[in-house]
């Protein structure tokens, strides 16, 4: 794999950071074809420097996407796939005995690069699960009383089935709060998919998908995206949403602060994009339903994907009852 | 305990000072209890709390002055209403004195309210108004800073300045209120509480009109610039001061100290309607004001008819009958605060007078002397006359004397066994009534019927009309010539014959005094019928011939329903800026420039979703390949940058912008126009 060494330049620009951006998504688009605005979410949550939750049918190229993903950025890549009897230490890593030397020395486990494709998150039991929260919260893994630090950048793409729920264990909060963006691929078009049974023949996809640039480029284009002006109003408009989603009679719980930060830092990289350094409520609303859809809680006790989409229609509901600042 | 704000007991003590002062006003408190007051006031404002050691001290005082109060209201010496307002004012006086704490607060602001009720029953004028408002504005700023002051935690400042600004504001929009509600709300008359003074500074005690005239007995009315009466004369003579007498009143009795009628006459006229008399008669609209305080009828020298009496009382005017009384003084025979009549009187250069029908009796007591008439004065008449009879003449030749001989003062200097020769020989100087006296006696010792007069000098112009201060009241000399009748000779010198004032004060009062009357007419006398006259004025139907062979319509006239609109659209207006207000502050330059964008789009019927926003629609036109998406793309982006960006936009540039979308809406709207028309031509032509 080559390492490229590009950077983002002396003085990034939004120009800047949205060539990159868009080389990105090029690339990613090679490996998930007939996705464009997914793959567009998908960049943008990397470039907002959060976690993403893939939540679909098996065989729609969620592990590809991720795959591709470690590839343009050139990130240090791993699969975890989840299962029922997965421990925490199969993810953490463990304290290895020498018996020549008589000590114990830390031996790093799969959770230990750059960016890690946890497929099938809700099959693993909770202890297990929430081994991924401080790794995701705090960047650093403690074990044994030590803390281990992880490499940087790191994100985490976790995948979940929404139809199969049996011998499965929900998310909980905490941790679906944790990812910024939940997105669903959903099944190709027709026509991509007959594009892709007359191409995909002998090479997988993922080996068209080049490095188009590191982790210093991309940390310094989340610096970038952390640097996007938004507007006191656009900030109000922000909170007045939450505060609608906390008031709203179908919901049990509505956005977190959390929530309302992470939807701030979305909407920055949504911005870039347009080439713009400064947020508006077109770019909230653009990240709206990725961001929160997953948060709230329904009080009916709906699962699955009707639960789903209800959220995210409740949520695109609020988003045009809520006046935007003009 | 943290110290009390300042600011708010300074307010507290001046709005009880306010609610005393609507007592105060009256007149009729008594003179300690204004002293104990303004000197607790005094203290007060200067933060001394001398009741806070000597609470029981205090307690005992007060005691005692209720005890002092209530003897005065048995022996019949007080009425228990002043009585009332008194006790609350030393309340008043020893809570502002005391420890400033939650209760006294509370106490002060209740006596307050005591005080201000306790004004309404003894006084109902504008002076009592304006300290009402006072008191209700400073209260409620006190009430409303002790409650800001109590949230404070200990030892913070209060933000008075932060609290101040949307208190006052409230504050007026509450004095607004009450003042609405004071106009609108049905009047009750309230007359029957308590005894109602004449208003202002008290009455002008000495103004009216008595059935004896004591000498010496009112010198210091020279000085009262109160205006006692208001007249418009036709025709207008048109000079600033009016030198005319007007008369109340005759006396053809001395005693030797006091003047008095003995003929006299008892009966009630009926009310005599004016009719426009000749032209040689001077008309004469008087209108007596509250300050005036009696019931007598005045008209310029000399008066021959009077009549369109109209008493001005609480609930409203009513005509009033006139009763003659000795002296030919005509009085008013209902009370009342105020009185309007009309009169005609001769112009005072006038030849031809009143006819010489004098009753025997009547010519008799014209030459009367006193019994014990110093011979003095006989001798002194005869010396200034040497021999002058004719009456005129002789009137004249004693006036030169006394007013070069005599000196004018208004110092009464004590009460004398016979004043006139007292003033004659042994002072040599009085006032008008001394002049008067002493010429109408001189007169007679010579054989010259003559008598006195009573009333006013003098007028000054205002608004077209003539004022009559108390201190222009007079006394002078009527000489009966036969022939001719009664004619006006005034012994005391020119110059001490008006209102001895201050000019300033004079004119400070006549304004107070114009401001006073616009207040009593369309306030205080301002009565529920008045309330249901406009009302129903405005309402009535209009009124049709009576020979119309349509039927009278019942509906309200157009002036109502312009009025209701006229209304409802004030409101309306009213309702809309009160809800906007909050929002306008943060319109931005860049929300106005959206604004007059969306309307230019919706002017041209842009296709556009509910509740798209510009930044929605452009990228949806690109998308859709609409043409006005190339114009609007440089706007939009120059829009949300200059609104979220902090990229102003640039002087001009808005309207440079709008004029290029002005342009491709022109350029869309005229596209969509031969569209249709190629699509329609062979349509056209197939059918």
């Amino acid at each position: 794999m080559t390492q490229p060494a590009r950077a983002l330049g002396p003085a990034p620009s939004p120009a800047s950071a949205r060539a990159v951006m868009e080389r990105l998504a090029a690339q990613l688009g090679r490996a998930v074809q007939g996705k464009p605005v997914e793959v567009q979410r998908v960049v943008t949550c990397m470039v907002a420097g959060g976690h993403l939750l893939l939540e679909d049918m098996p065989g729609v190229g969620k592990t590809t996407l991720a795959e591709a993903l470690a590839r343009a950025c050139a990130l240090s890549f791993s699969r975890i796939q989840f299962t029922a009897d997965l421990l925490p230490a199969d993810i953490l890593g463990a304290q290895v005995f020498h018996a020549q030397t008589a000590t114990f020395s830390f031996r790093p486990g799969p959770l230990f690069r750059q960016l890690v494709l946890a497929d099938e998150l809700n099959r693993a039991p909770p202890r297990t699960q929430s081994a991924l929260l401080e790794g995701m919260a705090q960047g650093q893994v403690s074990l044994d009383g030590e803390t281990h630090p992880l490499p940087s950048p790191f994100t985490v793409v976790a995948t979940q089935n929404p139809v199969d729920f049996s011998g499965t264990y929900p998310l909980p909060d905490s941790q679906l709060d944790r990812f910024l963006v939940r997105l669903s691929l959903g099944h190709p078009a027709p026509d991509v998919e007959a594009r892709l049974l007359t191409t995909r023949g002998a090479a997988s996809p993922l080996a068209s998908v080049e490095a188009v640039t590191g982790p210093e480029e991309l940390a310094s284009l989340r610096d970038f995206a952390a640097e996007v002006k938004l507007d006191a109003s656009v900030a109000d408009y922000v909170v007045r949403l939450a505060r609608a989603t906390r008031e709203h009679g179908d919901l049990e719980r509505g956005a977190s602060t959390r929530a309302v930060l992470a939807l701030g830092s979305a909407a920055r990289a949504q911005a870039l994009w347009e080439g713009r350094d400064f947020v508006t409520p077109g770019d909230v609303r653009a990240m709206l339903v990725p961001c929160w859809a997953h948060r709230v809680l329904l009080r009916s006790a709906v699962q699955g994907v009707s639960a789903r989409d209800e959220a995210a229609h409740l949520v695109e509901e609020l988003s045009r009852k809520v006046a935007a600042p003009r | 305990m943290k110290r009390p704000l300042r600011l708010r007991l300074v307010l507290r003590d001046l709005g009880a000072g306010a609610a005393f002062g609507a007592m105060a006003v009256s007149g009729q408190l008594p003179v300690w209890v204004l002293a104990v007051f303004l000197l607790a006031l005094v203290l007060a404002l200067c933060d001394v709390r001398l009741v806070a050691r000597h609470a029981r001290l205090s307690a005992l005082l007060l005691l005692i002055a209720a005890v002092l109060l209530g003897l005065r209201m048995t022996s019949g010496a007080m009425n228990a209403v002043v009585v009332a307002c008194a006790f609350a004012g030393l309340i008043s006086a020893q809570r502002l004195l005391s420890t400033p704490d939650n209760a006294s607060d509370g106490q002060t602001h209740l006596t307050g309210l005591l005080m201000v009720a306790g004004g309404a029953a003894l006084s109902g004028d504008m002076t009592y108004a304006l300290c009402l408002i006072a008191f209700g504005v400073l209260a409620s700023l006190s009430l409303a800073l002790g409650v800001v002051e109590a949230a404070v935690p200990d030892g913070e400042p209060v933000p008075v300045r932060a609290v101040l600004l949307p208190l006052s504001g409230g504050v007026t929009f509450a004095v607004a209120g009450a003042i609405a509600f004071f106009v609108l709300f049905p009047r009750l008359n309230w007359s029957m509480v308590g005894p109602r003074s004449s208003p202002g500074f008290g009455a002008a005690s000495s103004a009216g009109f008595s059935n004896t005239v004591r000498l010496g007995g009112a010198g210091t009315i020279k000085s009262n610039p109160r205006v006692v009466l208001r007249a418009t004369l036709t025709p207008d003579p048109g000079r600033d001061a009016l030198d005319a007498y007007w008369v109340g009143r005759t006396y053809d009795t001395f005693d030797g100290q006091e003047w008095t009628n003995v003929v006299g006459a008892q009966r009630t006229e009926r009310q005599i309607t004016l009719r426009p008399a000749s032209d040689t008669l001077l008309h004469q609209r008087v209108e007596l004001l509250p300050a005036y305080g009696g019931r007598t009828l005045v008209a310029l020298e000399s008066p021959s008819r009077l009549g369109n009496a109209v008493a001005l009382t609480q609930s409203g005017t009513r005509a009033s009958t006139v009763q003659l009384h000795g002296g030919g003084e005509v009085r008013f025979s209902i009370t009342a605060p105020a009185y309007t009549y009309e009169a005609y009187s001769l112009p005072p250069d006038a030849k031809a007078g009143a006819a010489s029908g004098l009753l025997s009796e009547e010519r008799d007591q014209l030459l009367a002397l006193p019994e014990h008439l110093d011979p003095r004065v006989a001798q002194l008449a005869a010396s200034v006359l040497n021999g002058e009879r004719e009456p005129l003449a002789a009137a004249r030749k004693l006036v030169n004397h006394l007013q070069r001989a005599y000196a004018y003062t208004l110092d009464q200097g004590g009460t004398s066994e016979d004043p006139l020769a007292d003033f004659l020989f042994v002072r040599k100087a009085g006032h008008c009534e001394h002049f008067a006296t002493a010429l109408t006696v001189l007169l007679r010792t010579q054989g010259i019927s003559a008598r006195l007069a009573t009333g006013f000098f003098g007028g000054t112009r205002m608004d077209g009309g003539y004022l009559v201060r108390a201190g222009d009241a007079h006394a002078w000399t009527h000489v009966f010539v036969p022939g001719r009748g009664f004619v006006t000779v005034d012994a005391t010198p020119p110059s001490h014959r008006t209102s001895q004032g201050f000019v300033l004060l004079e004119k400070l009062l006549a304004f107070y005094e114009a401001v006073e009357g616009r207040w009593r007419d369309s306030v205080v006398d301002y009565s529920f019928r008045d309330q249901f006259e406009l009302a129903s004025k405005l309402v009535r139907p209009p009124r049709r011939p009576a020979e119309g062979p349509s039927t009278p319509s019942r509906l309200p006239p157009a002036r109502a329903w312009v009025t209701a609109a006229v209304v409802a659209f004030l409101v309306w207006r009213v309702g809309r800026l009160v809800a906007r207000w909050p929002r306008r502050a943060v319109r931005l330059e860049a929300t106005r420039f959206l604004d007059r964008v969306d309307a230019l789009l919706a002017r041209a019927h842009v296709p556009r979703h509910e509740g798209e926003s510009l930044e929605e629609l452009t990228p949806r036109l690109a998308r859709e390949g609409h043409p006005l998406a190339l114009a609007l793309t440089p706007l939009t982006r120059r829009y949300l940058e200059a609104r979220f960006g902090g990229r102003e936009l640039r002087e001009g540039e808005a309207e440079h912008l709008l004029k290029t979308l002005g342009r491709a809406l022109e350029a869309e709207a005229a596209r969509q126009a031969v569209k249709p028309a190629e699509q329609a031509g062979p349509t056209a032509r197939a059918s």
